[in-house]
């Protein structure tokens, strides 16, 4: 009894200092949002493609020196087990002229909006394909992010030791990329793990100036490219030695990359590129004798774009292409790829309601993905959002989910 | 002795034009550069809450942070958002040149964990969707506007003078702006805000200003807009000037950790 009161005391001793601590500096602040989503498919019998519902938490703590940010999230959905994950996980700690970041945690680079050109440290969640916002496409990584400032310039080093792939679409998800086999696929998955070690460790290096004639970043890195490439065998049968069907092995490959950005304002304009050089990623081919199917060349990924404001209207647009050097007939990719994407934005009723249209266009393919959306804010903190995602064409990137325009709403609550 | 008696005359009258107040010969312009140039202290920090009021009464409120340093050719102005939730981390920062050379303006959206460069072109535009465009919250130099003394009365308690403003740019939002100038310290205490059709569009009414560590500084103003029937209110709080800044709190590394 006296061990039990003991404890007590000692308990309530502990915690009131902790609080006594906490409250002599910064305090604990708790933010992030409760969200319902609900996207009803167009095409009969208009399946429901998501119900979900969302908690998102940020629990943050900054002091002059340290810091720290916790960032759980919870999806509910109909079908689909619970899942709780942890966006961000870190700890800070700032110097005169100097911060280190460890843990888990998300990493943006580059200019380009909507696609990723030198954005490759954090890797992306495709399980809805590109619908979901931009912070939840990106997931975070393990990592040590050091920063050095000189001035409003800064150098970044980024370690990660361990790979963190695309998160891809489940088998039997309408998200799930169209491949077409000549012959029915295995999926072998035991290439697509990459074991955590100081050999497979990625490093990420970026220099970055904002000033007042223009921003720019210099990128480089050495790393596992985050989507897998097919390696693709026969199985043949052993006793006709005819082949009977396709091994196909998701593997991923190290690459390295060089690249950069910049932002220019030319009076009422703000001019955007964005580049990268890219050496080791393999490309699916259907060339005889290759071994499993893919070949490794060079590649070139940039971006043009402006933004500019006309009426009160955000206009945006970016000219995207990927060119593989040294091309050869019959890698699946073309030797050009080139992509566009289009914005516009406006609000009215006082930044209460906001119209935005935004589209990327495959001009290869003739596909696009328009995406219509209205948003108002009921209350304030509380967001209503509709909006529509409307796949055109029947191949390519986007015209291969044609059967899965949706419609959708979203009840936001951010406290 | 006469000559002496015309010395005394001048040295008398000499006097007597130095014991008058200087502003008693000031015309329209001079009246608006002693606005502009009031010392206002090299740096200046402190919260901003805004109200904005709608004609059915209901109410929103906005909380910022600022912080702003000049240095005589650079004015430098960096501000976290605190509310409402949906918005909170968000941060802006603007550099504003005294030589006329256009802003240059970032914002940092803590979703997409990046700073962006923005258009200054939108000068024009609402701030936050309150009463205020972003022309209305800077200081907009007396040179880009001629300017005339209508009259000299009193404002409450206060002596004032009131001069007109008309716009030397051809399609800027006003037509011309009066201003009810405290004579005391050259404090705009109220302005009236005419749109391109020459109609009453908006007013701003100074509710309350203090001398902080020894300058004058606007801690509650109101704007009506007179068209809309929606006002916007600002509370200044914790406002500190000349604390000494350092230059590296204008930079990405400040708009990305929030602090």
């Amino acid at each position: 009894m006296k061990r039990i009161f003991f404890l007590t005391v000692f308990w309530l001793l502990v915690t009131d200092t902790k609080t006594i601590a906490q409250n002599e500096g910064a305090p604990l602040s708790f933010s992030g949002y409760v969200r319902n989503y609900t996207g009803l498919l167009t095409e009969s019998p208009n399946d429901f493609s998501i119900i979900q519902n969302t908690l998102n938490l940020n629990i943050e703590h900054h002091t002059e020196t340290v810091g720290m940010k916790v960032n759980p999230y919870l999806h509910h959905y109909f079908d689909r087990d619970l899942e709780l994950g942890l966006r961000e996980a870190y700890l800070d700690l700032y110097f005169k002229n100097f911060d280190l970041r460890i843990g888990k945690q998300q990493i943006i680079w580059g200019k380009a909006e909507g696609v990723f050109i030198t954005d490759v440290v954090s890797p992306k969640d495709l399980r809805e394909f590109l619908l979901p916002d931009f912070d939840e496409i990106r997931t975070g990584i393990t990592a040590v992010k050091a920063n050095y400032y000189l001035g409003n310039n800064t150098l970044e080093a980024v370690w990660s030791p361990v790979f963190t792939p695309t998160q891809m679409p489940e088998s039997g998800s309408v998200w799930s990329p169209e491949m077409e086999f000549s012959l029915p696929p295995v999926f072998d998955y035991s290439r697509a793990v990459t074991k955590a070690s100081l050999e497979n460790s990625e490093l990420f290096l970026r220099f970055s100036a904002m000033g007042s004639k223009m921003d720019y970043e210099i990128v480089g890195g050495t790393f596992f490219y985050d989507d897998p490439a097919m390696r693709i065998s026969p199985i043949v049968d052993p006793v006709s030695m005819q082949p009977t069907g396709l091994l196909v092995a998701p593997e991923y490959h190290r690459v390295a990359m060089a690249g950069g950005s910049m932002s220019l304002p030319l009076n009422a304009v703000v001019l955007r590129a964005e580049g990268a050089f890219y050496s080791g990623r393999n490309f699916h081919t259907s060339k005889p004798g290759v071994s499993g199917s893919l070949v490794e060349k060079e590649n070139l990924h940039y971006m043009a774009g402006m933004d500019y404001t006309l009426f009160g209207v955000k206009l945006s647009a970016q000219f995207i292409q990927e060119f593989i050097l040294e091309y050869e007939q019959g890698i699946q990719n073309e030797e050009f790829e080139t992509t566009m994407t289009f914005l516009a934005k406006k609000d009215f009723l006082r930044e209460k309601l906001w119209v935005e249209l935004f589209g990327y266009v495959g001009l290869n393919t003739s596909d696009a993905l328009v995406r219509p959306k209205l948003s108002y804010s009921f209350a304030d903190g509380f967001d209503i959002q509709a909006g529509a995602n409307l796949f055109l064409g029947n191949k390519g990137r986007f015209g291969q989910y044609d059967k899965n325009d949706m419609v959708y709403l979203k009840f936001k609550y951010s406290f | 002795m006469k000559k002496s008696h015309f010395a005394a005359f001048v040295v008398l009258a000499g006097l007597i034009s130095l014991a008058q107040p200087v502003w008693s010969q000031m015309n329209g312009k001079q009246i608006m550069e002693a606005v502009y140039t009031r010392p206002s202290g090299s740096d200046l920090q402190g919260d901003l809450a805004m109200t904005l009021t709608n004609k059915q009464g209901d109410e929103r409120v906005r909380q910022l942070r600022q912080f702003i340093t000049d240095n005589g050719s650079i004015e430098k102005t960096l501000m976290f958002f605190l509310s409402p939730a949906d918005v909170r981390n968000t941060s802006f920062m603007s550099w504003s040149y005294a030589d006329g050379k256009d802003d240059d303006q970032w914002i940092y959206l803590p979703a997409l964990k990046r700073t962006k460069r923005i258009s200054s072109d939108s000068k024009g535009d609402y701030f936050m969707g309150s009463d205020f465009t972003y022309d209305d919250l800077g200081d907009r130099h007396p040179d880009e506007d001629n300017h005339t003394l209508l009259r000299e009365e009193k404002l409450g308690n206060y002596d004032c003078f009131v001069v007109e403003s008309t716009t030397k740019q051809p399609g800027y939002m006003y037509s011309k702006t009066i201003t009810w100038v405290n004579k005391d310290n050259f404090i705009g205490l109220k302005r009236e805000f005419y749109d391109e059709a020459k109609m009453p569009l908006k007013t701003l009414y100074i509710h309350k200003f203090e001398k902080i560590n020894g300058f004058w500084t606007i801690l509650e103003t109101e704007m009506v807009n007179t068209q809309k029937n929606h006002r916007t209110k600002m509370v200044f709080s914790n406002v500190k000037i000349n604390q000494g800044i350092p230059d590296n709190k204008f930079t990405e590394r400040s708009m990305t950790l929030g602090q």
